[in-house]
């Protein structure tokens, strides 16, 4: 999470004018110098981030894509079995379980956390009473660690002990089987999920909104748009880049689900919460099969690259809007 | 003061390289690189524990050090859910610690994969005789001690005194000889379930979290076996298998037990018995500490496990080992002889409330700090464990079968898989990991 928050940060960073380098009349062979120099400073920046990709992402990945062609013994990888491990895949109902969960869980996470985030936004944006306070308030689980924020969630959603199913409970309703029951322990996910992730969302939405001239609101106004109207018509479209933002952010989140997941159920109650990472974790870590592990990471890296590249193709222009 | 912009890059040039070093050095356990700090009188130990352990192990360390001059052993101390995955990567990267504490269900997984140090040229067969049998079995690969049991532990059943009057339960096996039948248990539950509210169940059992293993007792109980004679394949589809998977799935399907304490459940069945929402819970002699100071609004008490054709209990506890790569394979042998002697272990286990594993003890009244008029009770319990019992908890293929047997319990408890179904896919499981 940590990661990615701070790769957002600094893409929230790049809404300025692009840096112009001051290019002034002047002989062809100074201009080259120049420009090579330009050149060289620029490497100079990257380099830093550069090296720490390399070493800390690139190399594992390529190291992860290289064990999964292996077989594990419990300790590192031996042996060459090809595409074994990714055959094993197509066949294995728990990996497609834990497919069909990590998609289901996307497609409700996603759009809600989206239209969560914005309209918290909206709200935050407007004149309210204490809204530091309150946008505060929404962020604070963005900032603390997973495996807490999932800890707070087994305290609201424990179903013999949590907070809910006692106020349930107190008010003569039934508890609700957070945790013996599929779909209910899917719901649980889901919401602390939300929790987490809408804060972020607001803020995301609440730097685009502020972004946009009061003047198209007062236009609007005059002709007589109505407040439905003035968000269908002008916020919405107009926050389009943070949307293009939001989606690609979030749905790598959502593909990458972990610690709240295996705090919160264990995959659990079945395989009814199970996803693809909480699979990879127990191949990796408890069962010590590895290779196996590193071919499902592949394909959470690969499913993940190709919805990017998706989104970044179909909405290119939508980043050149507002 | 005008900075360039070359001084600038070499700032960042600097900057990057002193992070990607540090990065580097969080790769380091601190352990047994040759160069790392302390040199060869120094130790690096690894553990989880509660604190009452944490307090046994820096006592004991403490003691260790004063009886050898100049001897220095670092305590690194990490939650137990996370060490073996942390073991493992220093491990494979070289910079596992000297010596690490495991649980007897785990160390056939290092042992068969040549990652601890072999203890034969150490302890001899009269050293290894001064420890109970099923221990001393528990440590061992081909024939060879990879480890001491430094303890053990096993469960016993509480219960709330309170809610056994309300329900008019009166008697209660106070020996071995006399622990209820699964019959009579049964018979107790649901005279426990007709008394008590809806949301209050009549017990709760320890096979969360990794416990799993802790549901072959049921198993063990109705004379059945995991594994075959020779633990080459698996035997539990037999009808002892069934008679255990059956009685087992009941407490799901008659609302015995909370429908939210199946194996993937992420609270322990004691947090559910300290809140108040069990009348009895299977529970380790470890977690009676934090029992005894977390319940406060009732009264409860203790007794033996449930017996069928025989009587049997889990495997608890751990053993102390040294990794192969040891910088001082001597003193690591030496830190192990120590921490299991007749004082030091007896120190300890009535310091954490849990059971010696030195015949020497065995007899002894430890000074437990905790509920020593229960305490008695563990300890008789943990001589219904038979050496074939450990020999098949113990087995290097449990690490792969673990998972499968979660899983399939899960199934057959919370997803109504037929028990046929469920026996079948471990004993699937067990053929493909012991074969």
């Amino acid at each position: 999470m940590s990661a990615g928050t701070s790769s957002r940060e600094e893409s929230t960073d790049d809404t300025g004018p692009p840096p112009s380098p001051a290019i002034t009349p002047a002989a062809a062979p100074g201009r080259a110098s120049r420009r090579q120099r330009a050149t060289l400073a620029a490497y100079g920046f990257l380099a830093p981030n550069l090296v720490l990709l390399g070493v800390f992402l690139f190399l594992p990945l390529a190291w992860a894509f290289l064990i999964s062609f292996q077989e594990s013994n419990g300790f590192g990888a031996s042996g060459w079995v090809g595409l074994d491990n990714y055959r094993r895949l197509v066949t294995d109902p728990t990996f497609w379980r834990s497919a069909l969960n990590t998609a289901t869980f996307t497609l409700l996470t996603v759009p809600l956390s989206l239209a969560l985030g914005l309209g918290l936004a909206v709200l935050m944006n407007s004149v309210l009473p204490g809204r530091r306070l309150f946008r505060t308030l929404i962020y604070l689980p963005m900032v603390i660690s997973g495996v807490a924020t999932a800890l707070m969630g087994v305290l609201l959603f424990d179903e013999a002990t949590g907070i809910i199913n006692k106020l349930l409970r107190g008010g003569g309703l039934a508890g609700i089987p957070w945790q013996s029951q599929g779909s209910a322990a899917f719901a649980s996910i889901i919401l602390v999920t939300l929790w987490i992730r809408v804060g972020f969302n607001m803020v995301i939405y609440l730097a685009g909104l502020q972004g946009i001239s009061p003047e198209l609101y007062e236009a609007a106004r005059l002709e007589g748009a109505t407040s439905w109207q003035q968000f269908r018509y002008l916020t919405v479209p107009l926050v389009g880049p943070s949307t293009f933002f939001l989606l690609i952010m979030d749905v790598i989140y959502s593909f990458q689900i972990f610690d709240t997941i295996f705090v919160m159920t264990g995959g659990g109650p079945g395989r009814s919460t199970s996803v693809l990472v909480t699979y990879a974790y127990e191949n990796g870590f408890v069962t010590r099969d590895q290779s196996y592990a590193a071919a499902i990471g592949i394909v959470i890296f690969l499913l993940t690259l190709s919805f990017t590249a998706i989104q970044w193709r179909g909405n290119r222009s939508r980043d050149t809007v507002g | 003061m005008t900075i360039s912009r070359r001084q600038i890059l070499g700032g960042a040039g600097f900057l990057a390289a002193a992070a990607a070093l540090n990065g580097c050095s969080g790769f380091s356990g601190g352990g047994n690189s040759d160069s790392g700090e302390g040199g060869d009188n120094t130790l690096t130990f690894t553990t989880w524990g509660s604190p009452a352990e944490e307090e046994g192990f820096k006592r004991g360390i403490a003691a260790f050090e004063g009886a050898n001059s100049g001897v220095k052993v670092e305590l690194n101390l990490v939650p137990y859910e996370q060490i073996f995955q942390n073991i493992d990567a220093q491990l494979q990267a070289g910079t596992a610690p000297d010596l690490f504490r495991v649980d007897y269900g785990t160390i056939g997984a290092y042992s068969s994969q040549d990652q601890l140090l072999d203890l034969s040229s150490y302890f001899d067969t009269a050293a290894g005789e001064e420890f109970l049998p099923a221990m001393w079995q528990a440590v061992q690969f081909d024939d060879k001690p990879y480890g001491v049991p430094h303890q053990t532990d096993t469960s016993a059943l509480v219960y709330r005194t309170d809610l056994f009057e309300q329900a008019g339960i009166t008697s209660v096996p106070d020996s071995l000889d006399s622990a209820w039948t699964w019959d009579e248990f049964r018979q107790v539950a649901e005279q426990l379930r007709g008394s008590l509210p809806d949301d209050l169940y009549p017990f709760v059992y320890n096979w969360q979290l990794g416990g799993s293993t802790r549901w072959l007792s049921w198993l063990f109980q109705a004379g059945g076996r995991l594994f075959n004679d020779d633990l080459t394949g698996s035997a539990i589809e037999s009808d002892a298998g069934t008679k255990a998977l059956s009685f087992t799935q009941g407490f799901f399907t008659d609302g015995l037990v909370p429908p939210s304490s199946s194996v993937k459940s992420s609270t322990y069945a004691d947090g559910a018995f300290s809140a108040g929402t069990t009348a009895m819970a299977f529970v380790g002699n470890f977690v009676l500490p934090s029992l005894d100071e977390a319940v406060t609004d009732f009264e409860w008490s203790a007794t033996y496990l449930p017996r069928d054709e025989r009587g049997a209990c889990d495997l608890g506890g751990n053993a102390l080992v040294a990794t192969k790569n040891a910088r001082n394979p001597d003193l690591a042998a030496d830190f192990l002889k120590f921490m299991t002697q007749p004082e030091q272990m007896s120190d300890f286990c009535a310091r954490a409330m849990e059971l010696p594993t030195l015949n020497s003890l065995v007899g002894t009244k430890l000074d437990y700090q905790t509920r020593p008029d229960i305490a008695g009770i563990f300890v008789e319990q943990a001589t219904t464990l038979e050496p074939g019992d450990v020999e098949q908890l113990t087995a290097p293929a449990m690490a792969t079968i673990n998972p499968k047997l979660r899983d399939e319990l899960e199934a057959a408890f919370t997803q109504g898989q037929p028990v046929g179904k469920t026996l079948a896919n471990i004993a699937a499981a067990v053929d493909g990991a012991a074969g």
